[in-house]
Parts: C-alpha cells; sequence; structure tokens
C-alpha cells in the first residue's frame, strides 16, 4: 500500500476559530472559569497578622502574560466579575476588586516591547501612577499621615510601579519568554510584582476615600503588604512557571500578544 | 467545598420581573451613592433600605446573616481603627477644634498616642460600614434576582459586544465543573502523602499553589476540544445571529430607570449645593 | 444501491504540526439512513476522520488536506463550516466540554441562533428533538444537574436540531458507566431505524457495535484497511488483533474453535446468533467435561482491611453506604463493580481516610484508620485516580516521580534512588527528563502509577484506570496491576470492564445502592449473572455463552473467557478430516 497521496492537494483557506485580540475565546472562556473557579479557594497564610486572599489573584497577572493585554483583562475581568455574581460577599468592596484585577491583568500583557503595543503600557503606568499620588496625598493632606508613614507604607507599590515605569518592564517581560526556568521564574514573579503593585495603587486610590485609614493602621499595613506580596510571589512564580513550562510542552497554539 | 453555581432567588417577584438593564443601572448608582455618601445617617438609612429590599425580593434571612457574619471583624475592626486613631480626618471634615470622647483609656493611659473612643471616629466609622455594606448587598439584590438568560439577553440589548457575552455566559457553565475538578487535584495531593500539616509557611504555599498548574493546564487542553465543539455549531463571535431568549423593557422599567435617574440627580444636586450626605455627627450621646 | 450522503475520494491530511499524514488515501461512501461504525485503535484517525466530514479539518486546522469530501453535494474545502454545520450534526467523547450553555434548551438552541434560524422556529424544535432523545421536560434544567448519559443525549439532541443529514458520534460512550452507554446507544439506534438518520459513530465497544452498526470501517496507521458489515469485518479476528482492536468476544470464541477445525461454518458477531452456532458446536464436535479450577486459596492471615457496619451520609442527607462490613487480606487481588452512585468510590474514599464513618469502623491492621492521617495512609495506600492530568503537578517525569519523596524530607539518595527504581518499574527512563504532559495519554497514566510506587506502598488502589483508554492502553495498565501483585502487593481496581478482569482479579465485591450485593471468587460472581444484571452490568460474552452451554448440556462451567471456552471442544474423530 503506497503511502503518497493520491488525491490532488486542496488549497485550504485556514480560517482558525472566533478570537480577541488574537487569542481564541476558547482560551479566554477556560481562563475565566479558572479564575472564577480560584476566586473561592481563599489562600491563607498562618503568620503574625495573619490574612488571607484567594488564589485566583495569583494568577491575574499570568492571565495578561498568557494571553495578552485585552483578551486578559476581559478573561481575568469577566472571571472576576462572576465570582462576584456567585458570592459578593467574598469579594471586599466588589467594584474595586473587578477593577484592580482588570487593571493587573492589562498591566501584565503590556509588559513587552512588541512594536504594536508599545505605548499601551503608559495607561496602566498613568492609572496607577495618579492612583498612588491621590492616595499618599489624601492620606498626607486630609487625614494627617505623616509623609515617613505613608511611603513606609506603601513601599513596595512604589518600587513595583517604579520598576513598571522603567526599562526594567520590557526585561522583565523578556524573561519571561526565556527558555532559562530561572529567568522565566524571575521574570514571572516580577512581571507579577510590578503589574500588581500597579493595580494595587489605583485600586487603594479608590478604598483609601472610602476607608481613610489613620496613620497607626498605615504603620500596620506597612508590616503585612510585604508580607502578602512575598506570598502571592510566591504563588504566581509556582504557577506560572508550572504552568509556562507545560504550555510550550504540550505545544498548544500560543495566542499571538502572550509574552511566553 | 460545597457545590457552586450562579443561584437565583427562587421567589418571583417586582424585582425577579424587571429587565436586567434597570437592575444594572441601579447597582451602578447606588454603588456612587453609597461611594459619596458619608453621612452616617444617611448611609444608615441606605443600607437597611437595600436589606429590607434584598428580603422582598426573595434572599434568603440565612444569606443576609452570613454576610454580614462574614464582615463582622472587618467591622469592628474599622470601627477601633477609627474611634480610637482617628483624629486628624474628622477634626478636619467637621472644623472642629477637639474631639468628643465615648470612653478613655483607664488611668488616662494612651494607646499609640490615643487617647480613648471618640464619638467622631466612631460615627466615621459606622459611615464606612454601610458604605462597604451598600455597596456589598447590591450586588445579590440586582444580580440573584435575575435569571442568566435574561442577564444575558440584557447584555447584549445594552449593546455589550456579543463575544464578550458569550464568553460570560460559558464562563458561568465552566467554572463549576473547574471547581469541581480543583476538589479533585486536592485530593490527588494529599493522596501523595503529603503532610502539608506539618510543612513551614513557605513549602506549604508552594505546595498549596501547585493546584493550579494541572488545573490550568487541563483547561487550556480541554479549551481545544472547545472549539472544535464551538466551531460544529457554526459559532463564529458574529453578533448577527438569533436569539431564543427575549427581554423587553416594559413601561414598569422605563418609569423605574427614570426614577432611579431622577432620584441620583436630587441627590447629587443636595450633596453639592446643600452638603446633604456629607459626614456630620448625629449625636453625642455622652462625654467621658 | 442507496443515496449517497457522503463521498470520501482519496482523502490524505497532515496537520499542520504532525509529523506524518494522519489520514491516507480513504476514500469511502456514507449511505442515506445507514449506520456506519468507525473502528480502529487510539490514533488511527478515527476522530480526524470525523472532522472532516463538518469541514474543521483541514478549514479550522489548517494543514494539508489531499483529495475531497462532499457532503450532501457540498464540498467540505469550499463550503464555510458554518454551512456544512446545517449538514451535519456532531456529537464528541467529554459529555462535560461539548455542553456549553447554561440550560438544556440554551444548548439546543446554540447552534441554530448561530444559524440564524427564526426564534419561532427554535421553539418548534427544541421540544422535538428532546422528545427523540427522551428528555421531554428537561427544558430548563442545567446541564451540571444531568447525568452523564443525559450529558451526552443532549449532546446528540443539540446535534440534531439543525437537522443535519449525518449525525457524526465520536466515541460518545467511552466516559459512561454501563447504564449511559446503554441509553445512548438505545437512543442512537431509535434514530437510526425509526427515524432513518444517518450515523457514523466511531466506537471501541465491539460488542454494541456488532449489534448495532450496517456496516464498519477499520481504520488503523491513518489507512483504510477494511470496510464491510460487522459480519464481514469481525471475523477477522487476527487482523483485528494484529491491530490492536479487540473483537466481540462471541467472535474470539468462535474463531478459535473455527482454528481448532470444529464446525464452525460462519463465525457469528451478535451474542444470539453465537448461541445458535454453539448448538451446531455441540453438534458436531466433542464437549470435554468442565475443567477443574482449583479453589483460590482461601484468604488468611489477620485482615488488612476490616470494615464493620460501615455507614456513610453525605452532609447533603444522600445515604451512600448501609451498613457495610468486609476484610482484605494481604495479597488479594480485588475488583469492586457496581453502577455509578452504588457506593464504590465512597467506600474506597474510607480506606484513605478521605471520607469518615458515619457509623461503624474502618480498621487497617488493626488500627482504626480515624486515628491516623490522610498523609500517613498515603504511604501505606497507593490511590491511583482516573484522570492522569489531575495528578501531574511538576515539569518532568522525574521530579514528578519524586515530588512526595522530597517533600517527606527523604535523604537525596534515598530519593534518588527510589525515583530510579519506579521510572525503572514503569518503563519510564528514557523520558524522565520530558515534561509529563507531553507524553501521551497511556503514559501519564504510567507517570502517576510511578510516582505512587515511589512511596512503596502495600496496597494500591486503581480507580476506573481503564475509563477512555483503548484496549491496548487498558491492557497495558492491567498488566502493571498484575505486576505489582505478584510483587506481594494488595491490589483493588474499580472498574466497569468486566471482560477485561478475568485475566487478574481474584476476588469480586459487587455492590449496588450502597450495599455489598456479592462478595464472592470471580468465577463465582461472573456466573451469578442475574445479580450482575440487577446492577446494569453485563456479563461478558463468554460468560454468557458458558451459561448457554450449561443449559444444553446440563453440567456446570464456569468459564470466564474465549480461550477457556474454546478450550472446552475437540474435533470428533474422523469428522470433518
Amino acid at each position: 500500500m503506497s503511502d503518497a497521496p493520491t488525491g490532488e492537494k486542496r488549497k485550504v483557506a485556514f480560517l482558525g476559530g472566533a478570537a480577541i485580540d488574537g487569542a481564541p475565546i476558547a482560551y479566554i472562556v477556560v481562563l475565566a472559569a479558572v479564575t472564577t473557579a480560584l476566586a473561592f479557594i481563599p489562600f491563607s497564610f498562618a503568620l503574625a497578622g495573619g490574612g488571607s486572599f484567594p488564589l485566583s489573584q495569583g494568577i491575574w497577572a499570568l492571565l495578561g502574560i498568557l494571553l495578552g493585554p485585552i483578551a486578559g483583562a476581559i478573561s481575568v475581568g469577566i472571571g472576576t466579575l462572576i465570582a462576584i455574581f456567585v458570592a459578593p460577599h467574598t469579594a471586599g468592596v466588589p467594584v474595586v476588586t473587578l477593577l484592580q484585577s482588570i487593571l493587573c491583568a492589562f498591566a501584565a500583557g503590556c509588559m513587552s516591547a512588541q512594536a504594536k503595543r508599545g505605548g499601551w503600557w503608559i495607561i496602566a503606568a498613568v492609572l496607577g501612577g495618579v492612583g498612588g499620588l491621590y492616595y499618599i496625598g489624601r492620606a498626607i493632606s486630609v487625614n494627617g499621615v505623616s509623609l515617613g508613614a505613608a511611603v513606609l507604607g506603601s513601599l513596595i507599590q512604589i518600587i513595583g510601579w517604579l520598576l513598571y515605569v522603567l526599562p526594567t518592564r520590557n526585561l522583565f517581560g523578556k524573561w519571561v519568554g526565556s527558555k532559562n526556568v530561572v529567568l522565566l521564574a524571575l521574570g514571572v514573579i516580577l512581571c507579577t510584582a510590578t503589574s500588581f503593585a500597579v493595580a494595587h495603587f489605583f485600586a487603594t486610590a479608590i478604598t483609601y476615600t472610602m476607608f481613610n485609614w489613620p496613620q497607626e493602621v498605615f504603620l500596620l499595613l506597612a508590616s503585612i503588604i510585604p508580607v502578602e506580596y512575598m506570598f502571592r510571589f510566591i504563588v504566581a512564580g509556582v504557577i506560572g512557571v508550572g504552568v509556562i513550562v507545560g504550555l510550550r510542552a504540550i505545544g498548544l497554539v500560543k495566542p499571538e500578544r502572550g509574552l511566553y | 467545598m460545597g457545590m457552586m453555581k450562579y443561584r437565583t432567588v427562587e421567589k418571583d417577584s417586582f424585582f425577579t420581573r424587571l429587565d436586567f438593564r434597570p437592575k444594572l443601572l441601579m447597582i451602578v448608582i447606588v454603588s456612587v451613592v453609597a461611594f459619596l455618601w458619608e453621612s452616617p445617617l444617611l448611609g444608615a438609612a441606605l443600607g437597611v433600605f437595600l436589606i429590607v429590599a434584598c428580603l422582598l425580593a426573595g434572599l434568603k434571612v440565612s444569606y443576609i446573616r452570613m454576610l454580614l457574619l462574614i464582615m463582622l471583624p472587618f467591622y469592628v475592626l474599622l470601627l477601633v481603627a477609627h474611634g480610637i486613631f482617628d483624629e486628624e480626618l474628622v477634626l478636619n471634615y467637621l472644623g472642629q477644634e477637639r474631639l468628643h470622647y465615648m470612653f478613655r483609656f483607664p488611668g488616662g493611659g494612651e494607646l499609640f498616642g490615643a487617647a480613648g473612643m471618640s464619638w467622631e471616629g466612631f460615627w466615621y466609622g459606622v459611615n464606612i460600614i454601610f458604605k462597604t455594606l451598600s455597596l456589598t448587598l447590591v450586588i445579590p439584590l440586582g444580580i440573584f434576582t435575575t435569571d442568566v438568560d435574561r442577564m444575558i439577553v440584557g447584555m447584549v440589548k445594552s449593546r455589550i459586544p456579543y463575544k464578550i457575552t458569550f464568553i460570560f455566559s460559558s464562563t458561568l457553565r465552566f467554572f463549576p465543573l473547574l471547581f469541581e475538578e480543583i476538589g479533585a487535584i486536592i485530593q490527588a495531593q494529599r493522596l501523595r502523602g503529603l503532610a502539608v500539616e506539618d510543612m513551614n509557611a513557605i513549602q506549604k504555599v508552594k505546595v498549596y499553589a501547585k493546584v493550579a498548574i494541572p488545573l490550568i493546564l487541563s483547561a487550556m487542553v480541554k479549551s481545544q476540544q472547545l472549539e472544535v465543539v464551538l466551531q460544529s455549531k457554526a459559532f463564529s463571535g458574529s453578533p448577527d445571529r438569533t436569539y431564543l431568549h427575549s427581554s423587553d423593557l416594559t413601561r414598569t422599567d422605563y418609569l423605574l430607570g427614570g426614577i432611579f435617574l431622577f432620584l441620583f440627580a436630587l441627590v447629587l444636586a443636595l450633596y453639592f449645593l446643600y452638603g446633604v450626605g456629607k459626614y456630620s455627627v448625629p449625636f453625642i450621646a455622652w462625654e467621658a | 444501491m442507496a443515496d449517497v450522503i457522503a463521498v470520501l475520494d482519496k482523502v490524505s491530511y497532515k496537520y499542520p504540526r504532525s509529523p506524518g499524514l494522519v489520514l491516507r488515501n480513504i476514500s469511502l461512501e456514507i449511505y442515506k439512513g445507514e449506520f456506519l461504525g468507525i473502528i480502529g485503535p487510539t490514533g488511527a484517525g478515527k476522530s480526524t476522520l470525523c472532522l472532516t466530514l463538518n469541514g474543521i479539518v483541514p478549514q479550522f486546522y489548517g494543514g494539508d488536506f489531499y483529495g475531497s469530501v462532499h457532503v450532501s453535494g457540498l464540498d467540505t474545502v469550499e463550503n464555510p463550516i458554518s454551512k456544512l454545520a446545517c449538514c451535519v450534526g456532531s456529537v464528541f467523547e467529554d459529555p462535560e466540554t461539548q455542553l456549553i450553555a447554561t440550560s438544556v434548551e440554551n444548548e439546543i438552541a446554540f447552534p441554530l441562533e448561530n444559524l440564524k434560524v427564526p426564534v419561532d422556529e427554535i421553539r418548534r424544535r427544541i421540544p422535538r428533538v428532546l422528545e427523540m432523545v427522551r428528555l421531554s421536560g428537561y427544558e430548563k434544567k442545567s446541564p451540571a444537574e444531568l447525568s452523564g448519559g443525559q450529558k451526552q443525549r443532549l449532546a446528540i439532541a443539540a446535534g440534531l436540531a439543525v437537522q443535519p443529514s449525518l449525525l457524526v458520534l465520536d466515541e460518545p460512550t467511552s466516559q459512561l458507566d454501563p447504564v449511559g452507554a446503554q441509553e445512548v446507544f438505545a437512543v442512537v439506534r431509535e434514530l437510526n431505524r425509526q427515524f432513518g438518520m444517518t450515523i457514523v459513530m466511531c466506537s471501541h465497544a465491539a460488542e454494541e457495535m456488532a449489534e448495532h452498526a450496517d456496516r464498519l470501517a477499520l481504520l488503523a496507521g491513518g489507512r483504510l484497511l477494511a470496510l464491510g458489515t460487522p459480519d464481514e469485518i469481525y471475523p477477522q479476528v487476527q487482523l483485528l488483533e494484529e491491530n490492536q482492536v479487540r473483537p466481540p468476544q462471541v467472535c474470539s470464541v468462535f474463531y478459535s474453535l473455527r482454528q481448532k477445525r470444529l464446525p464452525v461454518q460462519n463465525i457469528p458477531v451478535r451474542l444470539e446468533e453465537g448461541k445458535q452456532t454453539l448448538r451446531s458446536v455441540l453438534q458436531g464436535g466433542r464437549l470435554l467435561p468442565p475443567p477443574a479450577f482449583p479453589a483460590p486459596p482461601a484468604p488468611h492471615g489477620t485482615p488488612l482491611f476490616s470494615v464493620k457496619n460501615l455507614r456513610h451520609v453525605y452532609p447533603d442527607g444522600t445515604q451512600a453506604l448501609h451498613g457495610i462490613s468486609l476484610d482484605i487480606r494481604k495479597g488479594e487481588y480485588v475488583l469492586i463493580i457496581g453502577q455509578n452512585g452504588a457506593g464504590k468510590s465512597t467506600l474506597v474514599k474510607h480506606f484513605l481516610s478521605i471520607l469518615r464513618p458515619t457509623e461503624g469502623s474502618v480498621m487497617i491492621d488493626g488500627v482504626d484508620t480515624q486515628q491516623l492521617k490522610v498523609s500517613q495512609l498515603a504511604r501505606r495506600i497507593g490511590y491511583v485516580a482516573q484522570n492522569p492530568d489531575n495528578q501531574i503537578f511538576n515539569e518532568t517525569v522525574e521530579k514528578e516521580v519524586s515530588f512526595a519523596l522530597t517533600a517527606l524530607g527523604h535523604s537525596p539518595q534515598v530519593v534518588a534512588e527510589r525515583t530510579l527504581a519506579s521510572l525503572q518499574a514503569m518503563g519510564l527512563e528514557e523520558v524522565k527528563d520530558r515534561h509529563p504532559l507531553s507524553l501521551p495519554k497511556g503514559e501519564r497514566a504510567r507517570v502517576v502509577i510511578a510516582a505512587i510506587l515511589a512511596m512503596q506502598p502495600e496496597i494500591i488502589i486503581f480507580d476506573e484506570p481503564t475509563t477512555g483508554q483503548d484496549y491496548r492502553g487498558a491492557r497495558y495498565i492491567l498488566d502493571i496491576s498484575r505486576q505489582l501483585h505478584q510483587m506481594g502487593k494488595t491490589v483493588i481496581v474499580i472498574t466497569h470492564h468486566l471482560y477485561l478482569m478475568p485475566e487478574y482479579a481474584q476476588r469480586v465485591i459487587v455492590m449496588g445502592k450502597g450495599t455489598i450485593l456479592l462478595d464472592a471468587p470471580i468465577r463465582a460472581a461472573y456466573h451469578d449473572t442475574q445479580t450482575l444484571e440487577s446492577t446494569f452490568l453485563t456479563p461478558p460474552q463468554a460468560v454468557l455463552l458458558a451459561k448457554e452451554l450449561e443449559r444444553l448440556d446440563g453440567r456446570a462451567y464456569p468459564l470466564l473467557t474465549p480461550a477457556e471456552l474454546a478450550g472446552c471442544f475437540e474435533r470428533q474423530n474422523g469428522h470433518l478430516g
């Protein structure tokens, strides 16, 4: 039996499926569903002060990395929205959680020097920066928090925001695409850290207008936030590396704007 | 872990008969108003109104109770933080020189520079409590009373792109499956003999985070099958299609939408012109 | 000849990223109103062939396509998929991923909405197709509330709603339990016989295909090896076995008898014909007395597991187990069978202390499992869950196997030794640096087994290890279970695939509705056909033929396999030469 095709070779118009900004809709759907499901898995760390955040926070930035800024933001946004709809009591201030998750994925998705999306990061940086300035300004002027306490209470966000605005942004994005697992891990962690900081600044501007924490709470935050961030980074690093290495191994089609 | 799914109230009421669009408008307006108002009394009135509305709409008392119980520690924190430590903020807001104390720490001592709990701080805390409560409660009020089909039609009719609406409805379908899968994965992990209880915090975090890896990867693999399924069902993402369910705005919907907009305008006018809704101290029962 | 609905002409195809051709020069006509079965091992190209019928191959995947496929006169390369979707209804393997809507009626409406069918017409079609798959009254239910069989029937209904000229089903029953599979086959058969729907179905379920299909196409390595009626295809046992396809057991029995030159005119492919043929073989051949099967050694020693009056009620009030008592001794190979919901998994989860008894007790080696942590138990009991992909957490095969050992704090030397031994035992040494998910499904299952063996458990539980595997894959895993048993381990297997188990299991526990219906050595259990059928389990055809032999001859023939059955006959001297 001869194996050579005897039929006439046909010209195939490759259509592919429905997509948003280069990411197949099916990817967006399943990752949104992952976000919703993980929103119900509380991630508690038993340490002084204690605290917990849903595991979904660990993948907000990852979805931006995987799908790109627009598709990532849509996927995270819809996933978070449904989590809020299903269990409003688990979401903190629902609207803020929603906006923060969207901005985080968007910011992470912009962390690449890809020419076509070259300037989009500025949107995220401005939203975060204005939010941060407003928040620190309000703390000092309205609530009488000292400059030192205000800066200390948001040191991580400030550093994160700076690293996002500086060219380090593209460097971290490039590391995510690296074959070297250590660089990949660093890339995922730093992309998560910086984009989370940007989104956090933006969100804090809103929550702070509501909560107006006095200085003492600031000092408390200054001690808790770094710990919380550290756990978030570990979570993001473990998941991000595992998922990206896995995706490369399975050989699934990479969305056009994915960074990995 | 119980079964997670989107739920709707069983009771048929005024709320369930409304179109999703006026409800969406209500969610937005109530959220903005709750955010804006800093008056403890008005805030409390809005919060109580929403609780009553939720109950009338058929939400279970047990749900409201659970919600309050979950928020309780945060509310206590708010009262303590603002009651004890707020000084500059409330004085700034009220243009006062000094605070009125509800109680002072025994022996005239100070805690981190605070002398006791002030009425001004206490009421400010009360305002935030109702603010958060209203922002949360308005969601079940609008969402739990809306059938999924009508929500999706409402989204389509609100000119939300069909692709987004489609992602929304499919996510609703798939997330419970993934949630169950998380249970299976956690179990598989425990059955590898990992004694999570004996690990230090960082090890624990690493092991725990690994749960998400098979979840995401298998979801991505399944998405390939999903694409083939969608193709075989002639899905193109185009909004040019028919819709089985429809939801047309009735006179009540328009009327209600109008009322919401009118009230919203009124609230804004009163707030900016006359300061109604700004922070004030309702009363000081005693002074220590 | 009947009208032709679809024509494949010299079809060859290569996916953009597959190393070679997946379909090779396939020419095939599909006739109106027929039931065409497609059989072949995993990787034969069956699914790809199905996807050529609605244009998804090549239009969605791209790649190199040769030849042509016409469905209802439409060329599948030249017409858009959306147009072809009106001609071909598709049903896929996984009941979960193919249901995408939030309610039954929305699921059926979805393709119609996409095709811009007017709403009134959609409303007319929904009750009609639901009736055809016997789901009337389920319109408002969510897919999550349906059983596996109902889900697949809903998928069929959605496929029918477009009023296709052809319904294509790709392994629709492989993820289902026996009841679900029976439901689906019954519905498909009815569609075919009553409504004249043309059916194309891929399936490993040989007995059912023999019963229902009009024609079979045997595919292997992308080639169409044989095409004909089941009566023409299944008797070619050697060809099938060379291609890793399992024929119906009744074929194997009479094929062997014919090899022994017993008078078998035509090899029957269905059970009833098999019973007829058995009579003629009895007349023309010599029946040996029933072979003596030595009673399996009575289990001795103290029980490893001792379950006493175990009751379990789930938090939602479901009574899952009603006072179960049993002992399992060291070194046994136990098969647990029963319908979904019979309580098999609930029972096994008590062994691992994942579930706690509502009443009664479970002891392991005399210690109440409630006093032990899951992690302690898991080191003694290896549990291989059904879906290997839920159990893969690491980036390389080697890390996966050593994952738990490292976390348990073993010394690097012990970790290395045990990992290596485990990799060797599972034949995974060569792929130890690969990502587990880059391996085929059968090997992924082995990675998980290797990871569990590295813990050196005394007891190994396989929970439905053969679901979704083809014959070769299922046999491979069961062979591993036998090796482990021979090494002295206690093995417990849960499966629906009774025909696979005679060469492995010794003892069978039949469960139904939370009780133990039967606990007996495998021969006795498989021959208690009444009990099996009471819980919707169909005994293997070899067992049913042995029962028929008993009825005809009067002596008891406690046989389990086609080979045993064939071994009971001899040629009559001088007869037929």
